[in-house]
């Protein structure tokens, strides 16, 4: 029996009032609606107004700030600058983190639980304070370079603070946990029986993990890697803290827009280029995947 | 989620065995995730460590260790503040989004209805949207709201409290509603079968197999509302920053042991109840 | 404790129907057996005697009264899960408790009634532990002791041993019975195991695509079966197509066999396995000639394939009691599978 038996509603005689669920749902949806769901659309409509250095955003229908953005090279830039972070970021998640994730899979350690729990934890104390770390460890006068300096093998101090070195480090460490978990979980449900399969007929390792393991984990690893894309895409705490003036991603510009020029419109454009943007290159993604693995599959 | 099948005697059976050509790959194996572990862990450690320095500037090795920093940051205005300020916040946004979240879950998935996946996408969605737009979109709209009801919203805490709540319920309709799928039914079939009516059978004996989720929705939901930053960050007012605020806006022009303090104590405070609150609901499922 | 009347229960889910046209009386203190494969409909009508489904038709009394439109809580029928359904965050002795709390039974006579159905199952020694601390069998005499405690008009059990391991599956089984007795419970009890159903019934019902096959005492079902369906799944069966001619069945192949009188309109005859014997020479009776294809030893049973002269394959189950010493049974000897008339059961389809 799945939860869907856990909706069966009583029966002969104390029948539940049809309006029950939709009442319990209501409070929620009309927050949701009215703080989220609202407001966007209200964004979404201020992309097509104007920009006025007085007023600050006049009421029109316009789409010079959509225009702008994509006619501007250091709008691109930004753009492009933003996916190639988060689309490195998320590759060097994948590439490290699945190992990781394989080990925990496989592991009947009875500090498991441990591991995971250590997984859960930088994801629960927050960005900032995970980037302040980063901040310790890279500063010129920070751990890494302290060592490399002590051990000979840097002259002076080398420049990681400020630049994209910095960022994409402190992205990959921030959703490597979250990909981690995920492909963890994915590995956890395949039946290891067919690996088992696979090397009896002949296949070595490697053969075995890219003939079996990676297609059937497929479609999973794909949706988890389209979360942390997305994840990456939106970063704001750590590339501003990590990047500073060497690096600008989309969701500190636009914070910028919105706060210091008071560009309403375009910032709202930038908003609205960022969500749509990521939506896009991440569903593509997804259908890729799908495309070359998923087909083989019998479905 | 599917969890490891095999335990005890079995395990044996299936455990890895790598024989042959790489004996050494095992190995390398274990040592690349303990890299990987140092390297997730690290800032965090990190940070810690640098709060017991006993210099102001950051200079490694220290040259000594102090508790000197904790009792600055809290003497602090700034981050004594922010820290209340987070705490009262995140408290009333948990307490909401639980009881809102809880009973749209229990509506959606036992009271199945027409639009019931609409509603369950719908309460699921701001999990998708970037903190820093939704905080803007808040932000643009609570203005567009002021004029109109004439009232101030932006920088209040009930403007800010609200937005969280947002945040929470999310959180809350994803573990319990997974809770509830997960719920043996004839459990609540043998309670009327006794002899209790729909109601009671639901109050004494189905509400109770949920409270390890709401309670782990509570803690989570209280975590996620004080780290938050991006939406915040549009909605604080002077004089009312929440603490991650006052650490960023620290941060980017300093950083010294101070704030590694400062950043230490949530570290510890979100640490302990990520803790307790595996203890109800194991985390890495939800997650 | 009281009698069951059903009539005409019929449960339709939209397209499909799973039960149609059920009708039994079960007496007062009778265990009934509902058997049958997967999907035969069987726990579709536990659940509507139960309450948890609403019948498309027909009623359901108990006592005399008319309990068809009763709520669940309100019929007052014990009822065993499959999967025990024990409240995990209530000890054993709350399990019990809840349901004299529901029926509103005073304090000093639930205690009173928690200690005797607890001693009943021998769970007594248990009372404070949490069900995660119980094995399956364990868990399954609360769930009995829980349905007990509240005095039920009938016990109902769904399919309670099938998740068992075989041994402690007899033992229960019989304790089951053993307390049904004593009790003079009204009991319905649904499985899939014919053992099970065999043992422990009074009468049983047998039930396939939502239909009653047949209903009687475990011996009558067994030795005459009403149709092909209850004679294969009852243990197994010999079939041979064939026509009666005149007081004879003539199967299709031309072997002639004597069946007991009546052999009009028949188009089957079956004879159990157990009946046949096998013998060098033939002997009064039917005495059908062949050789044995295959002996296959099943430890206390050797089950033999003969195939007859007529080209026909026949069953013949012999106990291993022969005595020591006694010439196998070979493959490709020549033997007589022999059978009374009165062995023989004849079948109209």
């Amino acid at each position: 029996m799945t939860g869907a038996a856990m909706t069966a509603v009583p029966t002969s005689a104390g029948r539940v009032p049809r309006m029950l669920g939709p009442s319990m749902a209501f409070p929620a949806s009309l927050v949701v609606l009215l703080i989220i769901m609202v407001p966007i659309l209200m964004l979404f409509r201020y992309s097509f107004n104007h920009f006025d250095t007085v007023e600050m955003m006049q009421e029109a229908f316009t789409f010079e700030n959509y225009v702008r953005f994509f006619a501007d090279p250091y709008y691109r830039d930004v753009f492009i600058t933003t996916v190639w972070v988060a689309a490195l970021c998320t590759v060097l998640a994948l590439v490290l983190g699945f190992p990781v994730a394989y080990f925990l899979a496989k592991t009947q350690s009875r500090y498991k639980s441990l591991f995971i729990i250590l997984l859960v934890f930088p994801l629960m104390v927050g960005n900032v304070v995970r980037a302040a770390g980063w901040m310790v460890i890279l500063g010129n006068a920070g751990a890494l370079n302290t060592v490399l300096v002590g051990l000979g093998l840097a002259a002076e101090p080398v420049q990681f603070m400020y630049t994209p070195t910095a960022v994409v480090i402190g992205t990959t460490a921030v959703v490597m946990p979250y990909l981690i978990l995920t492909l963890q979980s994915v590995l956890e449900g395949i039946d290891f029986s067919v690996e088992e399969a696979a090397q009896n007929l002949g296949a070595g390792f490697l053969t075995t993990f890219r003939r079996v393991l990676l297609p059937i984990a497929a479609p999973g690893v794909a949706a988890g890697t389209m979360l942390v894309f997305i994840l990456c895409m939106n970063a704001y705490a750590t590339p501003v803290l990590l990047g500073g003036t060497g690096l600008t991603m989309m969701a500190p510009a636009l914070y910028d827009q919105i706060t210091r020029a008071s560009n309403w419109p375009f910032g709202a454009t930038l908003a609205l280029v960022l969500v749509c943007g990521t939506l896009l290159l991440a569903l593509l993604s997804n259908w890729l995947i799908h495309r070359r693995y998923v087909r083989t599959m019998a479905s | 989620m599917a969890t490891s099948a095999t335990t005890g005697a079995d395990a044996d059976v299936h455990a890895p065995v790598r024989r042959g050509r790489f004996p050494w790959a095992r190995c390398l194996h274990s040592t690349f995730v303990g890299l990987m572990y140092f390297f997730m862990l690290c800032p965090l450690i990190f940070v810690v460590w640098l709060s017991f320095f006993e210099d102001a500037i950051l200079y490694f090795p220290p040259s000594g260790y102090t508790l000197q920093w904790y009792v600055k940051a809290w003497a602090n205005d700034a981050f004594a503040n922010g820290f209340v300020f987070s705490l009262q916040v995140a408290v009333l946004a948990a307490i909401c989004g639980v009881v809102l979240g809880v009973l749209a879950a229990l509506g959606i998935v036992r009271y199945r209805f027409a639009g019931s996946r609409a509603a369950n996408t719908l309460l699921l969605s701001p999990l998708l949207i970037p903190g820093i737009v939704a905080g803007i979109a808040i932000y643009l709209a609570y203005l567009a709201a002021e004029n109109f009801l004439d009232m101030d919203i932006v920088g209040t805490y009930g403007g800010l409290v609200i937005a969280h709540v947002c945040l929470t319920i999310p959180w809350t309709v994803r573990l319990v509603s997974a809770s509830m799928a997960g719920l043996d039914p004839s459990i609540e079939e043998a309670a009327r079968n006794l002899g209790a009516s729909g109601r009671v059978a639901f109050l004494r004996i189905t509400l109770p197999m949920l409270r390890p989720a709401i309670v782990a929705a509570a803690l989570f939901s209280f975590v996620v509302s004080f780290e938050n930053l991006e939406l915040s960050l549009s909605l604080v007012g002077p004089g009312r920053t929440t603490l991650p605020i006052a650490i960023m806006q620290y941060l980017e022009f300093n950083l010294d042991p101070t704030i590694a303090a400062v950043a230490s104590v949530q570290i510890l405070l979100l640490g302990i109840i990520m803790l307790v609150t595996d203890r109800f609901v194991k985390l890495s499922q939800v997650v | 404790m009281a009698k069951v009347s059903i009539e005409r229960l019929k449960k339709q889910f939209g397209g499909s129907v799973a039960v149609s046209d059920f009708s039994l009386d079960i007496a007062d203190g009778e265990l009934v057996a509902f058997l049958g494969p997967s999907g035969c409909g069987k726990t579709t009508t536990l659940r509507m005697i139960a309450g948890f489904i609403e019948p498309t038709a027909g009623t359901i009394r108990i006592g005399d009264v008319d309990v068809t439109p009763l709520p669940v809580h309100k019929r007052n029928t014990g009822m065993v899960f499959q999967r025990y359904a024990l409240f995990p965050h209530m000890t054993v002795a709350e399990n019990v408790s809840f349901g004299l709390e529901m029926h509103k039974v005073p304090a000093a006579e639930r205690d009173a009634r928690i200690r005797t159905v607890l001693d009943m199952v021998r769970m007594t020694q248990l009372r404070d532990r949490y069900p995660r601390q119980l094995s399956g069998g364990q868990q399954q005499r609360v769930a009995i002791a829980r349905a007990l405690a509240i005095q039920p008009k009938v016990f109902l059990l769904d399919e309670p041993l099938s998740n068992l391991d075989a041994k402690l599956r007899v033992e229960v089984r019989e304790e089951i019975r053993a307390l049904q007795q004593r009790l003079g419970l009204t009991t319905i009890f649904v499985t899939h195991d014919q053992e099970e159903a065999l043992a422990i019934a009074d009468r049983m019902a047998i039930m396939h695509d939502g239909k009653v096959q047949q209903v009687g005492a475990p011996q009558t079902l067994y030795e005459q079966p009403a149709n092909l369906f209850v004679a294969d799944f009852l243990g197994k069966m010999n079939f041979f197509r064939g026509a009666p001619d005149g007081a004879a069945f003539v199967t299709e192949r031309g072997t002639r066999i004597a069946a007991q009188s009546g052999a009009g309109g028949a188009r089957h005859l079956g004879v159990r396995p157990e009946r046949v014997r096998l013998a060098a020479q033939p002997g009064d009776g039917n005495a059908l000639p062949g050789t044995v294809e295959s002996a296959v030893y099943l430890g206390s049973l050797l089950e033999v394939r003969v195939q007859l002269d007529s080209g026909e394959t026949v069953s013949s189950q012999v106990a291993n009691g022969a005595p020591r010493g006694q010439a196998p049974i070979g493959t490709g000897s020549r033997v007589y599978a022999c059978f009374e008339p009165a062995d023989c059961v004849l079948f109209a389809e």
